[in-house]
Parts: structure tokens; sequence; C-alpha cells
């Protein structure tokens, strides 16, 4: 009966009773320490449905494109040029239920090959949960289309091992910025120092004329090898005049512990805006 | 529940097993589907849309974690939609499917293309949410019966 009765069917990804559907994955970055070759994250599902998890790694790091807009380049075979721990740090298990309101813990561990070389190497968590399969609803009629939809989250995190004396820092050129609007966009070319990522924050303030205070940002970026970033922040509709930016890379991170945080010379440099 | 969700995570990080120097290393990041699109009633040959404003049948997806930290948004978006016997019906998603709003509001999304990464900044309080809409176009002899598909949001934390 191919005919108009399943035009009225209920088509679509998902029925609008689907329950929320998630897990809460903690931290948000792990750090493994050479001395103890392990670490843990914690899965947690605040939902009311079991939530299948699915843990695997890969080998990434942020950079920026020709537009200084932030992008995860990822490599299949990292060669020994890059700093992968792909290769010898696992997560077990791969595979779990978590149930609603419980929690999981996956384990890492790390087998680095011998004679490592002091330094930090990276590899990224990828924890895909998926609840159970949507209830198709609404249409009884075996002649219609009936819908639903698997929604499935991935949550990706960094994984960073340290062994030995580990130093970073970044150095910070090619300065630029625009106000557009209210918005305050800024370039600049931020080179990684070192045998570990500078992980911090940007920081940056609008000054005019008599010195005073018009507008601050403050803008939390890891540099990894070599990246150029677009950053833009809605400052506000500021007076005619002339002002200066002034922009400073710094190693604090208010969503890190501060023991993880390397410590590094603060990158300062400034720019003149003009509104006209 | 939040009270209870945070000792649940934070109980077991404080005994880990990391070394002194290693502690409780970031804050837990939270990424749930919401609500997913709802296409509603369509017609053979007739593409049916779905705008990523529209509050009741655009997908949502809720993110939680350190304020202000930045996330990299990238979706994995299903061509078509299983039915009956293998049946196919094609989807597509336009280069302005996918927002994001920092205030969580339907009514305030930067809007993006779903088919390229994007990066967000979570708002003070550590909220965003990921909207997205699309347009399904069953042919004009689609298969009567029922399709799925499966639509992906990754969240990386960047760095």
């Amino acid at each position: 009966m191919k005919r108009a009765v399943w035009l009225a069917a209920a088509l679509g990804f998902a029925a609008s009773s689907l329950a929320a559907q998630g897990v809460m994955v903690a931290p948000h970055a792990v750090y493994i320490d050479h001395r103890v070759r392990s670490g843990s994250v914690l899965l947690y599902n605040p939902g009311t449905e079991p939530v299948e998890v699915t843990i695997s790694t890969l080998f990434g790091y942020p950079t920026t494109d020709s537009t200084g807009a932030i992008m995860l380049r990822t490599v299949d075979a990292p060669d020994s040029t890059l700093p992968s721990a792909l290769a010898w740090i696992q997560a077990f298990p791969r595979r779990l239920t978590v149930a609603p309101l419980e929690r999981q813990t996956v384990r890492l561990l790390a087998r680095p090959p011998v004679g490592l070389a002091d330094g930090e190497y990276w590899v990224r968590l990828v924890i895909a949960a998926k609840a159970g399969q949507i209830p198709i609803v609404g249409v009884s009629d075996t002649t219609a289309i009936q819908v639903g939809l698997t929604l499935e989250v991935r949550t990706i995190i960094g994984v960073a091992y340290r062994k030995g004396p580990v130093t970073t820092g970044v150095v910070l050129s090619q300065l630029r910025a625009q106000l557009l609007g209210d918005t305050l966009v800024t370039w600049s070319r931020l080179e990684r120092q070192g045998n570990a990522a500078f992980v911090g924050t940007v920081r940056g303030t609008v000054v005019d004329s008599t010195g005073a205070t018009r507008a601050t940002f403050a803008s939390p970026l890891g540099v990894y090898f070599t990246m150029q970033p677009r950053i833009a922040s809605i400052v506000g509709k500021l007076p005619r005049g002339r002002y200066w930016l002034r922009y400073e890379v710094v190693a604090e991170r208010e969503d890190l512990d501060p023991a993880v945080v390397l410590p590094a010379p603060v990158a300062r440099d400034s720019v003149r805006l003009v509104v006209p | 529940m939040k009270l209870l969700a945070w000792l649940v995570i934070g109980a077991p990080l404080l005994g880990a097993s990391a070394p002194p120097i290693l502690g409780a290393q970031g804050k837990p990041l939270t990424v749930t589907g919401v609500r997913g699109v709802t296409f509603g009633a369509v017609f053979p040959g007739v593409p049916r849309v779905i705008s990523r404003t529209d509050p009741a049948n655009s997908g949502q997806f809720d993110i939680k974690g350190p304020n202000r930290s930045r996330v990299l948004l990238s979706f994995v978006l299903p061509l078509t939609m299983t039915g009956p016997a293998g049946a196919q019906l094609p989807l597509s998603f336009g280069s302005s499917d996918a927002g994001y709003s920092q205030s969580q509001a339907i009514g305030s999304q930067i809007g993006f293309d779903p088919k390229q990464p994007f990066t967000a900044a979570l708002a003070n309080n550590g909220r965003g949410s990921v909207f997205v809409g699309g347009t399904a176009n069953p042919t004009a002899n689609q298969r009567a019966g029922a399709y799925t598909a499966t639509i992906t949001l990754t969240v990386t934390v960047l760095p």
C-alpha cells in the first residue's frame, strides 16, 4: 500500500521525548608522570538510561589553519619526529556500560620504550558514548515511515606523559589587532620553546590615551608547536580615539591544577588601535 | 544533583594513585544529547527542512566544562537514513545548519557549517549549547518503513 498513507508519518532523527544522554568525563586533561606510568579517567552517567562507552586513542595536537582558526591535526601513524605516546599508552577497559547514576573508572597504562628521552609525550583519549536505541513513536501503520535515531557524543581529552625535566615557553611575534564593531580580533604568532607543550592563557587589555583600562579579555590556549591563532572577543563599542592593546601570554590556567601547569616567562607585546 | 555529581567524581580522584605533583588535574566535562532533529510529516519527493533555530524540532547538545575553556566541535553526519531492507532516505546539511550558543539560548546562536570543525568558547559558567538542523530528501518512490541514522558530535578539549 504505497500511497499517501505514509505521508503523515513521523519522520525525524529522534522523538522529542528523547531523554538526555551523555557521560561526564573527569578530568578533562590527564597528566601522567613517568615514575607512576599510569593514570585514570572517571566516567559518570548522570542520565536515566545506560550508556555504552567505547574508549580509543589517537595522536593529534591543536594548530591553526590559514585563517587562524584552531583545529586538531591528527596523525594516524606518527613517526619518531613527533612526541607521540600513541603506541605505548593503553586504556582499559575499551568497552563498558555505565549504568544510570553510576560511575566507572578507565585506567591508563603506559609502557614507554626503553631509553625514552626526557620530555613530554602526547596522546588523546576518545570517549564515545552512545545511549540505547531511541524508541520509534507516533506511527502504528506498517505502511508508514517510522524513524528513530541513536545519538552519539564523543569527548576527546588530552593525555600528556612527562619524563624527566620538562620545560616550556612561548615566543610571541606578529601581533595584529582590529576592532570590528564591538568585537576585538587579534592575530599573533606563537612558537613553543622547550620540550613540553605550553599550556596557558592569552590576556588582552585595551587602554585609552590616559592609560585607563577600557576592555579586557582572556582566552585559554595551548601551544604544541607553532600556531597563529585568531582570537575574537566582544569588548563593547569603543568611542573614537586611539588605544593600545596590551597582549600577554601567561602560563596560568584556572581550569587546571597549578601543579601540572609548567612555569614559563610571560610573553608580552602591544599594538595600537584606532577607532575612526 | 549537581552536588552529588561532584561528590561522586571528586572522591575517587582525591584517592587516586597519582604522584603528589599530579593530583586532581582538571574539571569534569559533560556533553549531553538533549534533543534529536525531528522532521515531522514528510511527503514523497518533497524535501523537509528543519532550521537550527526551530525550538521544537532542531537537535540540541549541551556542554558543561571548565569556565571559558575552548572546545573544538565537529560532527559526523549521516548521508542517509537506513530503512527496511536496506532502503536509504537521503539527508543533507547546509553550510549554516549548525549553531553555537554560549548562553544556551536557541535565539542567540552563531551559525557554522556542520561539515567543518568549529572552535567554541564555553561561557563564564562553563556552559554552551550546540544546535543542528538539516534536510530530509525523500525520493518520489520512498519505501515505507522505519528509518534510522546516527548523528555524532565530537567535542575536543583544547588543549
